[in-house]
This record gives structure tokens, sequence and C-alpha cells, in this order.
């Protein structure tokens, strides 16, 4: 029996206009991701991880290409897709003014909850990352750690079946990092397929079934850590077992001479 | 419950929360009031000042205040903090309409605008100033100065979403301020030196200046309360209009 993927992407491209001409952030990427898993997307600064989740999340139009998220299209239908995902992306996008109740519960009526549903929901929320005692009080005091937390929990106020998470762990000191880490690990546990990506890959390691490295707007690695760390090893001779350090390094190295964080540009 | 009046609520809660913000919306156009009033009162006297209608020119001066309050918004900054931020994408990424964003934001602003102009109007009564038009009057300045507010914040909002730079946004700000004095603010439109008429007369504050200060000295006058409606009015469809349309193109 064949499942349908929880994201299948083909060939997505996305082109912006810069001052110089056209810039390719996006250059072909296709890539499915199994529902019920943790998929890693890995890549350096400006390879095009967060263009592509911005595109699967229905926050960029997409240039070129097609994707499906919860088996909704992604261009035509982007409310069905809203209404199926959730999104913490790389800030910690809160309102700070608000405290930490008053958000979800805010959250909750935007995806059409009744006012008491949505009180109740913040509750089992605020429970579930432990953040019940500081519910009342004002975002804006909260630590990074708690902040990450209330961003995750806010993206999981409708119940979504894929979560995106746009490196939910940068900036965190390593104690956080690894609560981060337990409610990522709980929340797939609860059916929810998670799409992450990072730069730590440590993070990838700990968490990821599968993973795909992005360089330059293009996959140019795809499969299980150990997968993808058997085929180095096949490969090239360490004279050690390979980490994902060396497996993220062989795919991107060739570039290490290209100043980091630029993308690929193409003069129209 | 509507998702723009949602959206609203959480706005006006935020402004409740930021008084400080609140506080120079009512501090500057007081500040005016008084300055402008202490220095041309002795040269436009009651008596003998035909245009003044037997009030005294802090009656006068009033719309000038009503109008530059209108024109502090904070709906914009709040907005333009929350695109840098983050929590703007957050909003996106909801099954909402991507007007209610901008709207809800815009919608806060009418009972600050409201409250904001009566506490205006209230100082200026101890000082003799009076509403000619009586209640209703006091109802049609208050509601053509918050759909000033919203002309306003609309703009410096399109501004924000065109932008995303708090920078830019603060900047676009004084732009517009220079509007507000390319009016008959010390004396009436047929007073002012020709050039000087002829960029009022293109200046669509100076409509609804002229409006709230008719209701305040003269009553009804309802060609003039015309006008300044209908420059709030097309000022209202146009901004929300652009607004509407640069957060659906929102990319």
């Amino acid at each position: 029996m064949t499942t349908t993927p929880a994201i299948q992407a083909t060939e997505l491209v996305k082109t912006y206009s810069g001052k110089d001409g056209e810039v390719q952030a996006v250059r072909g990427v296709s890539l499915s991701v199994e529902p019920g898993g943790i998929f890693g997307f890995l890549g350096p600064n400006g390879a095009g991880k967060s263009t592509t989740v911005r595109m699967l999340t229905t926050l960029m139009t997409i240039t070129s290409g097609r994707a499906i998220v919860a088996g909704i299209d992604v261009a035509s239908d982007p409310d069905g897709v809203r209404n199926k995902i959730g999104v913490a992306l790389q800030e910690a996008g809160l309102d700070l003014r608000q405290t930490g109740r008053e958000l979800l519960q805010l959250q909750g009526r935007l995806f059409a909850m009744s006012a008491a549903d949505a009180a109740t929901r913040a509750d089992e929320l605020l429970e579930l990352v432990e953040l019940t005692d500081a519910a009342d009080r004002r975002i804006q005091g909260y630590s990074g750690g708690m902040k990450r937390r209330l961003d995750l929990a806010s993206a999981l106020v409708h119940r979504p079946e894929v979560l995106f998470l746009d490196e939910p762990t940068t900036g965190l000191d390593p104690a956080s990092r690894i609560v981060v880490w337990d409610e990522v690990r709980r929340i797939n546990e609860a059916g929810t397929t998670v799409f992450l990506t990072t730069q730590y890959l440590e993070e990838a390691d700990q968490l990821c079934d599968q993973l795909a490295i992005i360089d330059a707007g293009l996959i140019i690695r795809e499969g299980s850590p150990q997968a993808l760390k058997d085929e180095l090893a096949a490969r090239v001779d360490l004279g050690r077992e390979p980490s994902l350090d060396d497996v993220f390094l062989d795919a991107t190295g060739r570039t290490r001479d290209r100043v980091a964080g630029q993308v690929q540009e193409v003069r129209s | 419950m509507n998702t723009t009046l949602i959206l609203a609520r959480r706005a006006f809660r935020e402004g409740i929360r930021q008084p400080d913000a609140l506080l120079p919306t009512l501090f500057i156009p007081l500040f005016f009031l008084i300055v402008n009033v202490g220095q041309a009162a002795k040269i436009f006297p009651t008596s003998g000042t035909p245009f003044l209608a037997g009030q005294n020119y802090a009656a006068f001066q009033l719309p000038m205040s009503l109008i530059t309050a209108a024109s502090f918004g904070t709906a914009a900054l709040y907005l333009v903090e929350e695109i840098e931020g983050g929590y703007f994408d957050k909003l996106r990424a909801t099954p909402i309409p991507r007007a209610s964003i901008v709207l809800g934001r815009l919608l806060a602003e009418v009972p600050k605008s409201i409250l904001i102009s009566t506490v205006m109007i209230l100082v200026a009564f101890p000082f003799g100033v009076r509403i000619r038009a009586g209640i209703g009057g006091y109802l049609l300045i208050v509601l053509l100065i918050a759909g000033w507010a919203l002309v306003f914040s609309g703009l410096m909002q399109l501004l924000a979403l065109k932008t995303r730079s708090a920078a830019a946004t603060n900047s676009g700000s004084l732009v517009f301020f220079p509007l507000l004095f390319l009016t008959p603010s010390l004396v009436p439109r047929e007073q002012l030196s020709r050039p000087m008429e002829i960029a009022a007369s293109l200046n669509p504050v100076t409509y609804v200046m002229e409006t709230a200060r008719s209701l305040t000295l003269y009553g009804y006058q309802w060609a003039t309360i015309g006008r300044g409606f209908l420059v709030v009015g097309v000022g209202l469809a146009a901004t929300l209009a652009l607004s509407v349309r640069a957060v659906n193109r929102y990319d």
C-alpha cells in the first residue's frame, strides 16, 4: 500500500527581482516527505532553506513548480493548506504585548474556534509546553527558550497534520535546545509530521528520520542520516565512522570558497 | 466574531497597554494649541474678528489640534514592528482574509481617536471653547476626525507594507506632516496670501479642517460639512483599497 506524502514538492523555483537582475534563491527543489516522520532540511546560510519553507507554508508565491502539502495544492488552495499546517518560523513570531494565554487564545480564534474552545485549547497547550505559571505574564518578559516553546504551542493550536519548524533552536542555550527537541519528539509521537530546517547537524542527527541537504538552491543529498553516512563511508576513507558533519562538508565543500550566505545570482 | 473585530480588539488592548505611545498624541497637539493661541490670540480678539463668530481664538485653533492628534496613529508602527519581528507572518499563516490583518489594526484607531478628540474638546471647554452645533456637532466632529485618523493610519500602513522598515515608516509620517500646515491653520482660507490659498485649496486636509471649524464656530453649514466628509470618504476608500491590495500581494 502506498501512502500519500505529507509534503510533495516538484521542481520548486523561486526567483526574485534584484537591483542587478534576477536572483534565483531556489532553483528546482523536489522532495517527498512521508507522513508521521521528522524530516530535516539542512543547508548553509542562504542556501534556500527558508525560501523553500516559505513557499511550502503559503507565505511566499511559487515562481514555478508545484507543492502539495497535506494533500492540498499550495498555490490553488492556500487557506486549505493553512488549516492543515502549523508554522514556527526563524524568529519566534510573537506579539510581545500580549500574555502567553492571550496569544494562544487569539490563535485559536483565528482558526475559527469558539472563545470557550480557544480558552480550553490554550490551557492544554500551556501545560504541554510547561508555561502555565507564566501564562498571564506579557511575552516580552519571557526568556528565549520560553518564547520558542510558546511559538511551538501557537503552531499547534489547531492540531495541524504537518508542522514546519524553521531553525527552532537558533540562538537558544544548550539546555533550552534540549527542551525544544523533547517537545518536537513529543509532537511527532502524537502523529504530527515535522518538517524541520536547521543549521545544527547534531540536531538533525538526533531528531530526523530523513534528511535533505540544500545548497545554492538545489537539493544535493537526500536520505536517512545513517544512509548518508554509509554512502560517504563507502566512497571516502576517513579512517573513522563518518559523522553528519562529514556528510554536510562533503556535500557542500565544493563551494567552500564561495562567500557563506550568498545565493546564486543569475543576470537576466 | 469576525476576524477583523478579533484583531481590532487585540490592537486596542495593545494600545491601552502602551500609554507612553498615547501620551505624545495628546500632548503635542495640545502644545500646538496653547502655543498658537498664545501667539495669535491678541491679533485676533473675539470682538472685531468676524471669523471667530463671537468665540475666542482657541475655538478657531481647536480643529487644527484635533487633526494633528489624528495624524499620530500608531497602527503602522505596530504593524511594521510585527513585520520585522515575524508575528505578521504568523498571522499570514492562518486561514483568515489577509485584509483582516490591516483592517483590524485600523479599526482599533477609531475608539482611540474618539477618546483623544473628546479629551481635547473637554480640555478646551474651560477656556471658553464651545461647539456651536451642539451635541450633534460634537458627534460629527469626532466622526470626521476618526475618519481622518483612519485615512492617515491607512497611508502609513501602506508605507509599512511596502517598505517593511520601521525607519522608513517613521520618515514617511514626517513627509505627510507638512500637509497639516499647508492649510488655513491660522486664518480662514480667503485671508491667506494667493500662493498659500492655492496650496491650501489643493490640500485635502483643508476641507477636513474647515468642516470641523464650521461645526465649532458657525453650526451646520452643510456644503462645508459635505466637502469634509467627501474628502474623508474618498481618502478612506483609496487607502483601504491600496492597503488591502498591498497585504494581499505581500510576498
